[in-house]
């Protein structure tokens, strides 16, 4: 009994070695195969774009493999690119798209102005992702088969905001979904596990392990964007980041999204065929700002001179360095991106450095003796002159974003180091959504409107000041946390959404930032790309990176170039 | 009853189902329990560019009735007692409209596969290593101790990152993660099998190494206890045959072993959790971790009560088996005693 289970055990393993060796990577052909990482997590149960949390590629973040917007939002300009639509144009309140002449959807019907009409309209009818566009406009209407007319609310005439949503939408086939559109709940729940898109590529197959898409090759689109290179894209789904980054070190994944931390090794050291958008740090084009949330109701943080000594403790050039492993330019004290096509325009360092802070301890103290007269304590915590201690605060984000853990123990660190107690809490995510947006915290690190969208920075201000539609504090909110309330904020913003001229923009910019920098509602920590755009160059090659701007670093929205871009390793 | 075995049988049947009915119970209450609203995470999700709360309040409420969160707590859960009697786990949220039972039964075939020959393996290979170095003493006994002693007590997830640090990165022998290659795509042809197995080694292999360890040292330290007792001394006296005595003790040291054997097979869907999450491979485990990670109700209920039925059922078993193995516990389970 013992001979024969020993002799099966070792037969096992002698089998499984030998069929290793024998054993090519995988069925698909590896130089017709691209393998991404780093947009999908849990095992893939829907690809319905209209369900809430469907699998990649038809999750939101405007990828573009088997559903398409109509526009594809360039990080390189700031600018939406053409794709089911050629061009729009705004006349009054009136915006009128114009669609490309021989769209069509995977199964052969054309694509119409009809189906435009009906993919926005399901979000009047149901409680979509997409709803929201309602707020902007008030009427959408097929003109003829290639014209879309839309007419933008006169209450809140924003056209940069309805801009970012024909970035965004996608647009479904209306023959399909009026037969699943026996209402809400059939609409949400329909798992549309063969999706008919207009895009590029179809669903081969999934599972919880991966998703394999293969290229349409009649996609309507190749007579005006030419035929992309793989015939299969492959997301393997990882269980863990570091997983998806060896992988991804070893050659197996080509295209990564996911953070690695000191990715400049593999070529500097390792000589790996691996690149990033800059060969220097930062490596990637920062565009967004994580911040610190202060709760500016609560004593002694509703006292803006204590925000301001905290703002000048706090050490950004490590966090840039060790937290965004320096995939982040040390943060500077704006709600504007100082790098980058889309907002540098806006920037003005003449102003930073005037009202605005920087790292400097000395002062730090400075405030806190000379202004505030605050004593320091026999525990090196500084007391104000009403007794009242500045700390311990609680300082919070969700365990396991390890990048922002170390952010908040740099700022811990610091601020103890000046003389204010700060404690950090790590909470699991839903609980760390949860204080956000009920305004629960003392300070709690957060991103105001992540990504880019046409009506960036404009939506970061929005974001971060703009007190209109927030409920008070222990209520949900979606913007606005922390409740900064000015009523000067409200009208520059009302009023920059009406213009489009970017002078008339950068003066009104200016003039928020400085408000902002006056009363520090929230400290910028550091930037992060809109997307970790990592590439290994082992089977594919010609990814687009500074020296080739070809096309955005994303593998969303405008960066679907890519794959029309790279070519086989011969 | 006239059988006294059925008779004990039932009665243990009964408290089984009491404890079942105790823990999913708890298995609705415990997730229930953690801070942080589920719905208000997927609405965050497409809260990005500053939509209208208005408009975020009817998504949060449309997905709150989906759900049946929006009815009282004592509704959902008499109407989730009545979905557990017919077998229906639910819907995820996060991985809506995904149900609960296929969920599940993609990830168990994968933990099953991987656990049960590991522990297996390790608890087969542990015994026989523990009981013939317990009796062959000397250098082979001091080299098979301290080897073990040295596997059992390294925190599994360490041995496994470091044999995955070896064999993966370091010297790529084996893969570094995954239930097979990517591309791929799982039928059952040889080609994919001898694919899936290569990936499987490295996991099973770190498995087999932790158990292998612990239960030698158990086996090792019973067996020398039952060597040096009265009966031993007294068959030799007699002058009964060595491997007669053998088999005698390997029997009596045998007893705790089963019951860790048990618990092994019950608490393996823990263990599945950190096997599963550093070699990246599919299963409960890492199904669970991710549910409770976004406070999925449906799918941590899901999961928990698979556990449950898993450990109450290991349990349950050995105790018959006891009485097969122990002639001392059958006199009791048949009220001889």
């Amino acid at each position: 009994m013992k001979r024969v289970l020993l002799t099966g055990l070792i037969l096992i393993v002698v089998f499984s070695l030998l069929g290793s060796v024998a054993l090519a990577q995988g069925t698909l052909p590896r130089e017709e195969t691209l393998y991404i990482a780093g947009m999908q997590w849990g095992p893939p149960t829907s690809f319905n774009p209209l369900a809430p949390n469907p699998a990649w590629p038809v999750n939101r973040g405007q990828h573009l493999l088997i559903y398409e917007t109509l526009f594809a939002y360039n990080l390189l300009t700031g600018k939406l690119d053409p794709l089911i639509a050629e061009s729009y144009s705004w006349k009054g309140y009136d915006l009128t798209i114009k669609l490309r002449k021989g769209a069509k959807w995977q199964d052969g019907t054309p694509l119409t102005a009809k189906d435009v009409v009906y993919s926005f309209q399901l979000g009047k009818k149901y409680s979509l992702y997409l709803s929201s566009i309602w707020d902007f406009i008030t009427d959408i209407k097929a003109k003829d088969d290639l014209t879309v007319t839309m007419t933008l609310n006169k209450d809140k005439p924003h056209k940069a905001r309805v801009e970012t949503f024909l970035g965004q939408i996608f647009i479904i086939p209306e023959h399909i979904w009026t037969k699943i559109d026996t209402g809400q709940k059939a609409l949400l729940e329909y798992p549309n596990t063969e999706p008919v898109g207009s895009g590029p590529y179809k669903l081969l197959s999934y599972s919880p392990e991966q998703i394999v898409l293969q290229r349409d090759d009649n996609y309507w689109g190749i007579p005006y964007y030419g035929k992309p290179a793989p015939k299969y894209v492959v997301h393997p789904i990882f269980k863990s980041n570091d997983a998806g980054n060896l992988a991804f070190e070893r050659g197996e994944v080509d295209f990564s999204q996911q953070f690695c931390p000191e990715i400049w090794k593999m070529w500097e050291v390792k000589k790996l065929p691996v690149g990033t958008w800059y060969k220097k740090a930062p490596y990637h084009i920062p565009a967004s700002i994580p911040s610190l949330y202060i709760n500016i109701h609560k004593k002694p943080l509703d006292n803006p001179l204590v925000r301001r000594a905290l703002a000048y403790a706090i050490n950004y050039p490590k966090i840039a360095e060790t937290a965004m492993s320096r995939y982040s330019p040390t943060a500077q004290s704006s709600l504007i991106i100082p790098v980058g096509v889309p907002e540098k325009k806006y920037f003005n360092q003449e102003d930073v450095d005037k009202y605005g802070w920087k790292y400097d301890p000395q002062k730090a103290i400075d405030i806190l003796e000379k202004q505030l007269k605050a004593k320091k304590g026999s525990d090196g915590i500084y007391v104000l002159p009403d007794g009242t201690r500045l700390g311990p605060f609680t300082a919070e984000c969700p365990y396991g974003w390890t990048d922002w853990m170390t952010s908040l123990e740099v700022v811990a660190e610091s601020a103890r180091a000046v003389g204010i107690d700060i404690r950090t809490q790590y909470p699991d995510a839903p609980v760390w959504n949860d204080h956000r947006n009920t305004g629960n915290f003392d300070l709690l690190m957060n991103t105001p409107a992540g990504g880019y969208t046409p009506a960036h920075p404009w939506l970061r201000f929005y974001e971060v000041m703009e007190i209109k539609g927030v409920p008070p504090i222990g209520q949900v909110a979606y913007w606005n946390f922390e409740r900064y309330s000015n009523k000067k904020v409200s009208s520059l913003l009302d009023a920059a959404a009406k213009i489009t001229d970017e002078t008339k923009l950068a003066t009104i910019y200016r003039e928020l930032d400085r408000i902002f920098m006056k009363d520090i509602p929230i400290i910028p920590l550091e930037y992060r790309p809109w997307h970790f755009y990592e590439y290994n160059e082992t089977y594919w090659t010609g990814f687009p990176n500074e020296d080739n701007p070809a096309a955005s670093p994303l593998h969303t929205a405008q960066g679907i170039k890519i794959f029309y871009i790279i070519k086989p390793k011969k | 009853m006239k059988n006294p075995f059925a008779r004990y049988l039932i009665q243990k049947m009964v408290w089984y189902l009491l404890a079942f009915l105790i823990a999913i119970t708890l298995n609705f209450i415990l997730p229930r329990l953690i801070p942080g609203n589920p719905v208000a995470v997927i609405v965050n999700q497409m809260a990005t560019g500053g939509v209208q709360s208005d408009v975020l309040e009817r998504l949060y409420s449309t997905y709150m009735k989906e759900f049946g969160l929006d009815k009282p707590l004592y509704v959902q859960y008499f109407e989730y007692l009545k979905n557990i009697f017919r077998w229906n786990l639910g819907t995820s949220f996060m991985l809506y409209p995904g149900k609960v039972n296929d969920l599940l039964g993609r990830a168990l075939p994968w933990t099953i596969a991987l656990q049960v020959p590991a522990i297996l393996t390790g608890w087969i290979i542990g015994n026989l290593l523990g009981a013939f170095s317990a009796y062959k003493g000397g250098r082979f006994d001091s080299v098979v101790f301290t080897t073990s002693l040295v596997f059992s007590n390294i925190p599994y997830y360490c041995l496994a990152i470091i044999l995955l640090y070896l064999l993966g990165v370091r010297f790529t022998i084996f893969p570094v993660g995954g239930g097979y290659s990517f591309g791929s795509t799982p039928t059952l042809s040889w080609r994919f099998i001898s694919d899936a197995l290569y990936h499987y080694i490295l996991p099973y292999s770190s498995m087999v190494l932790v158990a292998l360890g612990g239960q030698a040292i158990g086996m090792r330290e019973m067996s020398i206890y039952e060597l040096t007792s009265d009966y031993v001394n007294y068959s030799r006296n007699l002058g009964v045959r060595d491997e007669r005595i053998i088999r005698y003790v390997f029997r009596n040291a045998m007893l705790p072993q089963v019951t860790g054997l048990a618990i092994s097979f019950g608490t393996m869907m823990g263990g599945a959790l950190v096997t599963e999450s550093v070699f990246s491979y599919p299963g409960v485990g890492s199904l669970l971790f991710t549910a409770i990670r976004q406070t999925d109700y449906p799918l941590i209920q899901g999961c928990t009560i698979v556990i449950t039925v898993a450990v109450l059922l290991a349990n349950f078993l050995v105790e018959i088996a006891y009485g097969f193995i122990d002639p001392r516990i059958r006199a009791v389970q048949l009220g001889e005693r």
